[in-house]
């Protein structure tokens, strides 16, 4: 740290924790309106066919039923769920409001408004849709055949990235190991359900109540399938029950749009758990086979990497997942070559798309319970073997070609093995008993934000109202995780004042200026700089007009304590509030700052995760017994919600090891309808989560801070799966790690022992 | 059918459906909307409310099954003196953050200390057990609920010396 700071990594609730508490706060499902209508959808019951026939006369003659939606009376226009701006490229056009031809289990078939939620309810029974039935291609090694019918036109395989840097050497005495991991479809469990609300105006416009993390990005999508101009379409951000990627896409937005312009009344849309899982999205399933080349000392060479992404039904924003898929590996490890192949492949299961960590989880899985393979196969230790090869502070990335900055994964490594007594742990023999304990650790990588790719900016206006408090206007989209009070504190920190004295809300796109939302890691590095920046412009303004009132030079004044001082003369100064007060009356309407902040770069954050887990041989069940996790996230802005992002993050990355999964069965059915079966942490199961710190701020965000929230999950699987490995001596590779499997790979009648 | 409930101290004469469920009651007749719904099957417990001293899932208890029974939701937690002691830990200790699990954490929660003011950990993870969050880990607010019971055992006991008189 190179500031003293007063209120920068200190902790905070986050900003509506008070309304919280006391139910007081009205999120996107509570929202009531007058005249409100309530939609129930129609999903489709085969993964794969054409809607022959619908016969919804005994729906429409159900009491209160207000109109029946379907392919046959609204608009064949597709779009891209995932479009942020209108622009932007690997936004595949592939989905319309209601399927005549539906692609998975959940595919949207028809819709009823209602009255109530009851009679919507009703009346979907009611319908009677007849199909024909098509070949259905549920892996995508049966969507990849030459011979297969393509889900939509063009092929299966939509989207091929190829990424390679570096230059390939052949050593005589290399040693080479290959692995394949499966990763999981899974779902991303927000305790709230999907929900949204549209409400139409007489003047032809809208206004949408959006629990998404982008609401210009959800107005484009709406406004040009609904063809209407951009400034007749309102949306704003509801407060909402968690997201974790899956509520970044316009999933609802469009269809609620236009039941409610169609029957100009507000439409209220909001599914249940069932719904959320088959029909919403999840994150996508992953293949990976690494093949490494290294010295015999543990030197990496080489590493040829092929992945197949299944993205179901629908592209959404598989594509830009599998390209970033390809530009982890090298911010973790010097690779004199490096060679990523990533194929996206629609088949006919629920859609795949944006899961906290963008790619990342899915091949630093892959990645690092690989390389406890390669360690393995050398006899050296894991740790030792990451110690060989991980990249140095403001090494270069190759495949981007950026700075990784004062990336810190080293000192992690270092920092987390000592205070976990890696050494000690790991030389422990586990045992051949029933219960069997092991350790594993594993790295990850992410980034900050989109530079290098998008121009990648943030705008806010700040304004100090006439009692000195302050106000700030930015789109930010807060899931849950505390992003306002991260702004708050930012802004308090720059302006000396309690964040109690900042007001911060949530993006409207009628009063707050363009941002492009909560993705990307880049809420705290691009829109925190923002916020940042904004507030140094205020206080120049601040100062000017103190400037004014103390009849003093900008250069002998300095701002502390709520108050801008006269250097060297402890008497005279003047406070906020009379400057706001008095600057109205004398020369100015008002004191305010707008700013646009351009990244500049984008540098990598990292953690280095240890776990412990006890595995009983006779169940097949594992329990996680200790978990380090150690971030380099530059500076802490709220230290106590930073722990809790990563204490969070483990708890999902442990289901992504060992419980949660989607499988399809033969009839494209999912098999999980709700939380009954499927298996998330609960707090009896959840160990307490050690975190360790690392902090530098040698990068451009807001006093050095960068990224936290995706980082955070991205090595657990790995650590948790390892640490499996390495208490039952098996090369576990397939995720989850389920009791059945764990059995299965346990030599015969070692299960009984 | 007529329903007579005692909500939050209040005494409700409502008609109701015989087939609503207690939580359609709650958030859609008395527009408690604090009491959320998850999942509508009692896996999540974030609907969960107190009946008579007891935590139970309001989306699996029908309305009518409460007749004359006192149910206290989140919005009678705080009272005249401001919030309870459970809120203003779990606001403390960051055991918030989408918050979409705090109403029913906050009621298991208060169920249990209700029943044994001074639980150990293991008690406290197992009367939450039946809540799932999906932000937090737990960590905070198991470390919330504790705090809890501490400051009731404090409040509780006569004040010893000058130092514990405010």
């Amino acid at each position: 740290m190179t500031e003293d700071l007063q209120y920068v990594g200190q902790t905070y609730p986050v900003h509506d924790a008070w309304q919280k508490v006391t139910g007081e706060l009205v999120y996107g499902s509570d929202i009531e309106l007058h005249g409100m209508l309530y939609a129930k959808l129609l999903l489709s019951p085969i993964p794969h066919g054409m809607v022959t026939n619908i016969d919804s006369r005994a729906a429409k003659a159900l009491p209160g039923v207000v109109k029946v939606f379907s392919h046959l009376n609204t608009p064949a226009d597709v779009y891209c769920r995932a479009r942020l701006t209108p622009e932007q490229e690997l936004c595949p056009r592939d989905e319309t409001l209601f399927s005549e031809h539906v692609r998975f289990v959940g595919d949207r078939v028809a819709a009823v408004v209602a009255t109530s939620q009851a009679i919507a309810e009703a009346a979907v029974a009611l319908i009677d849709v007849e199909y024909r039935e098509l070949p259905a291609l549920l892996t995508t090694e049966e969507a990849q055949r030459p011979d297969a019918l393509p889900i939509h036109q063009g092929g299966n395989v939509f989207f091929e990235y190829d990424e390679e840097c570096g230059r390939r050497t052949e050593a005589q005495d290399a040693v080479v190991v290959s692995s394949t991991t499966n990763t999981p479809r899974i779902h991303h469990a927000a305790l709230e359900p999907h929900v949204c609300v549209v409400q139409p105006h007489s003047t032809g416009g809208l206004t949408i109540w959006s629990t998404s993390q982008g609401v210009y990005g959800a107005r484009t999508v709406v406004a040009d399938l609904l063809g209407l101009d951009y400034h007749r379409v309102r949306v704003i951000k509801a407060p909402m029950g968690g997201s974790f990627g899956g509520k970044t896409e316009y999933i609802l937005e469009p269809v609620t749009a236009y039941m409610a312009q169609k029957t100009r009344r507000p439409v209220k849309l909001l599914l249940d758990r069932e719904e959320c899982m088959i029909a919403t999205m999840v994150r996508p399933a992953t293949a990976s086979t690494i093949r490494t080349t290294c010295s015999p000392q543990g030197q990496l060479e080489d590493m040829e990497i092929a992945t197949v992404l299944d993205a179901g039904a629908f592209a959404s924003s598989t594509s830009d997942y599998a390209v970033h898929m390809c530009n982890k590996i090298t911010k973790l490890y010097r690779l004199p070559h490096y060679h990523h192949r990533c194929e996206a492949v629609y088949t006919n299961t629920p859609v795949a798309g944006a899961a906290r960590g963008w790619g990342a989880p899915e091949i630093v899985s892959a990645l690092e319970i690989h390389m406890d393979r390669v360690a393995l196969e050398l006899g050296l230790d894991p740790v030792e073997l990451r110690r060989l090869n991980l990249m140095h502070p403001f090494e270069v990335d190759p495949v981007t070609g950026m700075s990784i900055g004062d990336g810190r994964v080293r000192e992690c490594l270092e920092r987390g093995a000592a205070a976990f007594d890696w050494s000690a742990r790991r030389g422990r023999d586990p045992g051949r008993g029933r219960h069997r304990r092991g350790v594993g650790m594993a790295c990850g990588a992410h980034k900050n934000g989109m530079f290098g790719k998008f121009a990648e900016a943030s705008n806010m206006t700040l304004k100090m109202n006439e009692d000195g408090t302050f106000e700030l206007g930015a789109s930010l989209h807060d899931p849950g995780c505390g992003i306002v009070t991260v702004m708050k504190i930012i802004v308090a920190e720059v302006l000396g004042v309690s964040p109690d004295l900042v007001a911060a809300g949530e993006a409207d796109t009628s009063s707050t200026p363009f941002d492009y939302g909560t993705f990307g890691s880049r809420v705290t590095y691009v829109v925190g700089a923002c916020a940042k920046a904004v507030a140094e412009k205020l206080k120049e303004e601040i100062i000017t007009a103190a400037a004014d009132l103390l009849h003093e030079p900008r250069e002998r004044l300095t701002v502390e304590g709520g108050e801008v001082h006269v250097q060297d003369d402890g008497q005279r100064g003047v406070a906020f509030k009379d400057i706001a007060r008095l600057s109205h009356m004398r020369h100015s309407p008002g004191i305010t700052a707008a700013t646009t902040y351009y990244a500049t770069s984008n540098p990598a954050s990292y953690s280095v995760q240890f776990a412990e887990v006890e595995v009983d041989c006779a169940t097949g069940l594992t329990a996680v017994t200790d978990f380090l996790a150690v971030g380099d996230v530059g500076q802490a802005i709220n230290r106590g919600m930073v722990h809790a992002q990563f204490q969070g993050a483990v708890q999902m990355g442990i289901g992504y090891a060992l419980y949660e999964h989607m499988d399809v069965d033969e009839a494209g059915r999912c098999g999980v309808d709700g939380f009954k079966n499927y298996h998330m942490v609960n707090a009896p199961d959840m160990p307490d989560i050690q975190v360790l710190l690392v902090e530098h701020s040698g990068d451009d965000g807001p006093f050095g801070a960068k990224s936290v929230g995706e980082i955070a999950t991205v090595p657990t699987a790995a650590a948790v799966i390892n640490a499996v490995n390495h208490a039952l001596g098996t090369s576990l590779s397939d995720l989850p790690a389920t009791p059945e499997k764990i059995l299965a790979a346990l030599d015969p009648g070692e299960a009984e022992a | 059918m007529r329903l007579s409930l005692n909500v939050n101290g209040m005494q409700h004469e409502l008609d109701v459906r015989p087939t609503a469920r207690l939580i359609d009651v709650l958030r859609l007749q008395l527009g408690l909307t604090g009491v959320k719904e998850g999942c509508s099957e009692g896996e999540c417990g974030a609907c969960t409310v107190i009946v008579d001293g007891k935590a139970v899932n309001s989306c699996l208890v029908l309305a009518a099954q409460v007749r004359g029974r006192k149910v206290l939701t989140v919005e009678g937690l705080a009272g005249d003196d401001g919030l309870d002691t459970l809120q203003r830990m779990f606001i403390e200790h960051g055991a918030v953050q989408c918050g979409f699990c705090t109403p029913g954490m906050l009621m298991s929660a208060k169920a249990l200390l209700m029943a044994d003011p001074h639980p150990t950990e293991a008690a406290i993870r197992l009367a939450l057990a039946g809540n799932l969050c999906r932000c937090t880990g737990y960590t905070t607010i198991v470390a919330a609920v504790r705090a809890a019971s501490a400051q009731a055992a404090e409040s509780s006991s006569p004040p010893v010396g000058e130092e514990s008189v405010v």
